[in-house]
């Protein structure tokens, strides 16, 4: 009979449930696509070609923050779980229930829900993580080899962090509510919020919160030599900095909005601010591993995609897009496939000490290089004509050039035409391709030097120092983090965007009673809409600023492995900022559908369907 | 005397039509002058909230008109009609309906702020309303931290802050003790003897009613007779609702 009756208090607030298990999905969803690149070795030391210490580093960092973002999500959702079934079992406990078969109860539901949502949770993990991570190896056209979709590791790990979690929130939920009074449980509703803040202590916290986040940012700054002291450093004062500024610096600015009557007194400003500060006292813990949690995912993408510099650097400091010295029918025919901007084609005769070249060939055509030169921080290269002169002085930059291109140690004399054809010796000829467009014949141009290494094996000088071969090189290298930061970027912003957008959804019922009321006294709807839309645009806001200054401070610590980590930093802002903008347009969407009132909502159908 | 109020053959029909439909108010008739205090007595499920709610124009009657201030609600849209509630109807609830999230002068201000009132103009206005209800010592303090009793002066004064053309209250004693629901009673009676304040009362309590100077009666969605206090004391008009309602029994 209890059964029944808890299944029918879980029916009739179905939408609630509906949220709540929702979030635990995503929760451990994200954690699992998470485990599968972090725990995966192979992937880590075949993929990324980095220091495997520093990569540990970077994921246990990420691993703990992962799971003190999902712990206190958890712990949030299993109160609310609580608060949502005080009222059913304290009517349950009214009517006579002995408090063991409630306890019991409590302990199958929690254990049960929390289950159930892990089990789709993972299952659902394999489609995103299969998606997401396809999505990224095409688009991005990444080498990723190691990776796997259904990782039994990742499994294991998701069920057990989960479960535990789960089993621990059961016990605690059974020893609260038999320990409470049955009149406590059953005016859990009636509860008032409590909100004690004393303006100064609100005020030396709001400038503790400054002092300690500022403090944050000048570790960040510090030489790398000390990169080990950095990172504990700044974390310990950026989460402590931003918790103050959260929970004292915003409220002051509320309480001091409140005050400035002239602002504060229009429509339903004072309405805002006050949600506001009930829900920033409410959020204050969650608001502070989100703006960290957005640092990360905004950082994860930026420095992914700053990887891509290091392809456009290797495209950039290697004139010749391609070296061709065979002429086989396999190679002509890729050659053939190429679109040719400009080509250079010398001749030369080879002895056993010597190269010759033919000097009016060169002076018809001179060779070109890069040469490197540094922006700012930044480095650029610039075309320049290696000196005819010098490319037969050996040592010589022009000399090395040449030498290197030609991938021989033997030494370079420039003779005259008819010196040149009097010469014995074999003959040969190098010819350097420009293209139209690097990217798009790049394929072709690594099958060529494929081919030629194929052909002659003593070709292997040569073919190291293509441009496709050592774009190749660089490729590898900059895909694994590039596919990492994406990765790790969009499974933390999932994880954020959805932690906040559960969180105010999870409030809303208790909102709608409001709402209605500022209805009851005129409000009129598009107001309401204007003042939901305000107040969670803050709540979004207020971590995303925090978050995007941690990034711009952040971003410092990666000039060791990258040129310019602040290379073209709009593009992955911009990509983030729209994915952010849609979960809050999705959250707004959904909190307006539960908080308006009935009549708003039967109106909205009523011109849907017109 | 002008009329502040009009209901004109109100009915409520609820169920959609080829089903099983109810009836919550059959024809309804009556008004309410400036000044005049009238409450509406009936036992649950009579019919009282659906009537609150038309009147309130948080719903509409099937069939038929409601008039304030000679303006016929049904013409309204849906943006003139929140604007009409906040200009012309002040609203008591029997459990408060304050924001517990603003403190209790910001909840009176709420209405002046909706209506666009100058910053300037709000204040002093909402200071003349709560030193007339004697609430001025609490207004910095948030609802939790206040009785009921003053919780439910605090809506009185949010009801009135913006002068509407008429005071609703539903049941506005039923969540206070007997002491609280008096005091409200006398500022309520004295509000509209001396601020000539129009009010319309819905109660099922004989001891609210008897405050009023005309009691209609509802029962199965049709207002029956009436019941005037003339020139009787409250004390002997409230015996004579008793007795009233026992012979009803």
């Amino acid at each position: 009979m209890l059964w029944k009756l808890s299944l029918t208090g879980i029916k009739s607030r179905f939408k609630d449930y509906l949220i709540l298990f929702s979030g635990l999905v995503v929760a451990s969803m994200i954690f699992y696509m998470f485990l599968t690149i972090a725990i995966n070795p192979s992937f880590i030391s075949h993929d990324v070609s980095a220091s495997t210490d520093y990569l540990n580093f970077t994921f246990a960092f990420g691993i703990v923050l992962l799971v003190l973002i999902t712990f206190v999500y958890l712990i949030n959702a299993n109160s609310l779980l609580l608060s949502m079934r005080k009222h059913d079992y304290g009517m349950f406990m009214s009517l006579g229930a002995k408090s063991r078969r409630i306890g019991l109860l409590i302990f199958l539901e929690t254990l049960i829900t929390g289950t159930l949502a892990t089990i789709a949770g993972i299952i659902l993990g394999f489609g995103l993580t299969a998606i997401v991570s396809q999505l990224l190896i095409t688009k991005l056209n990444l080498q990723i080899t190691h990776f796997v979709v259904i990782y039994p590791q990742a499994i294991g790990w998701t069920l057990v962090f989960f479960i535990f979690m789960f089993f621990w929130g059961a016990i605690h939920n059974v020893r609260k509510l038999t320990h409470t009074p049955i009149i406590s449980l059953l005016k859990e509703d009636q509860k008032p919020a409590k909100l004690g803040h004393h303006p100064v202590r609100l005020a030396v916290e709001a400038v503790f919160g400054l002092l300690l986040l500022g403090a944050g940012y000048y570790i960040l700054g510090l030489p790398l030599g000390m990169f080990l002291l950095i990172i504990p450093g700044a974390l310990i004062t950026i989460v402590a900095g931003t918790y103050f500024i959260f929970n004292a610096m915003c409220i002051s600015v509320i309480n001091f909005l409140l005050k400035r009557k002239k602002f504060s007194y229009r429509g339903l400003r004072i309405f805002t601010l006050g949600q506001l500060k009930f829900r920033l006292h409410d959020l204050t813990k969650i608001l502070t591993i989100i703006s960290l949690l957005f640092a990360l995912a905004l950082g994860a993408i930026t420095v992914g995609l700053n990887f891509t510099t290091l392809k456009d650097l290797a495209n950039e400091s290697i004139y010749y897009d391609n070296i061709v010295v065979s002429s086989s029918p396999a190679v002509k025919k890729e050659v053939a496939k190429l679109h040719v901007s400009s080509e250079q084609t010398y001749h030369y005769k080879e002895s056993r000490k010597n190269l010759y070249f033919m000097r009016d060939e060169l002076k018809k055509q001179p060779l070109k290089d890069k040469k490197a030169y540094l922006a700012g921080h930044e480095p650029r290269y610039k075309t320049v004509n290696l000196a005819l002169s010098q490319l037969d002085k050996p040592d010589t930059h022009a000399n090395n050039a040449f030498s290197s291109l030609l991938g021989s140690s033997k030494k370079i004399k420039m003779v005259s035409r008819s010196g040149w054809r009097s010469l014995s010796g074999k003959r040969h000829f190098l010819s350097l391709l420009s293209v139209k467009d690097f990217e798009q014949d790049y394929p072709a141009m690594l099958k060529i030097q494929q081919l030629q290494l194929k052909e002659n094996p003593h070709y292997i000088n040569q073919f190291n120092e293509s441009k496709p071969v050592f774009y190749q090189l660089i490729s590898n290298f900059s895909s694994g983090f590039e596919f990492m930061g994406f990765f790790l970027g969009l499974a933390f912003l999932t994880m954020l965007a959805s932690t906040l957008m559960f969180k105010v959804l999870s409030g809303a019922a208790r909102d709608q009673i409001r709402y209605q009321m500022l209805y009851q006294i005129g409000a009129r709807a598009q107001v309401l809409r204007t003042s939901i839309k305000n107040e969670l645009g803050i709540l979004f806001l207020l971590p995303a600023v925090l978050g995007i200054l941690d990034v711009l401070f952040g971003l410092k610590l990666f000039r060791i492995l990258l040129p310019n980590p602040y290379h073209h930093l709009w593009i992955p802002f911009t990509i983030f900022i729209v994915l952010y903008i849609g979960y809050y347009a999705i959250t707004i969407k959904l909190y307006q559908r539960i908080v308006l009132p009935e009549q708003e909502k039967a109106k909205e159908k009523k011109q849907a369907l017109a | 005397m002008t009329e502040i109020l009009r209901v004109d053959q109100v009915t409520k029909t609820y169920g959609k039509r080829g089903e099983k439909q109810y009836q919550a108010l059959k024809g309804i008739n009556f008004a309410v002058n400036s000044g005049e205090f009238v409450a509406i007595m009936g036992a649950s499920g009579s019919g009282k909230t659906t009537l609150l709610n038309i009147l309130s124009t948080l719903d509409k009657p099937t069939t038929g008109h409601v008039f304030i201030n000679q303006q016929d609600n049904s013409s309204l849209n849906a943006n003139q009609l929140a604007d009409f509630r906040s200009k012309q109807i002040g609203f008591i609830f029997q459990d408060f309906n304050l924001l517990e999230n603003l403190t209790n002068r910001e909840n009176i201000a709420l209405p002046l702020t909706l209506q666009g009132v100058p910053a300037s103009r709000i204040d002093p206005l909402v200071d003349r309303i709560t030193s007339r209800l004697s609430i001025t010592q609490i207004m910095n303090k948030y609802p939790a931290e206040v009785s009921g009793g003053q919780k439910q002066r605090v809506a009185a004064a949010r009801a009135l802050v913006h002068e509407p053309a008429i005071l609703l209250a539903d049941e506005p004693t039923g969540a206070l003790d007997s002491k609280s629901a008096r005091e409200l009673l006398d500022t309520m009676s004295d509000l509209n003897i001396n601020d000539s304040i129009t009010t319309l009362m819905v109660t099922h309590d004989p001891l609210a009613a008897s405050f009023a100077s005309r009691i209609l009666f509802i029962k199965d969605g049709k207002i029956g007779e009436q019941l005037l206090k003339q020139e009787l004391p409250r004390r002997e008009f409230y015996h004579q609702l008793i007795e009233h309602l026992g012979a009803e029994v």
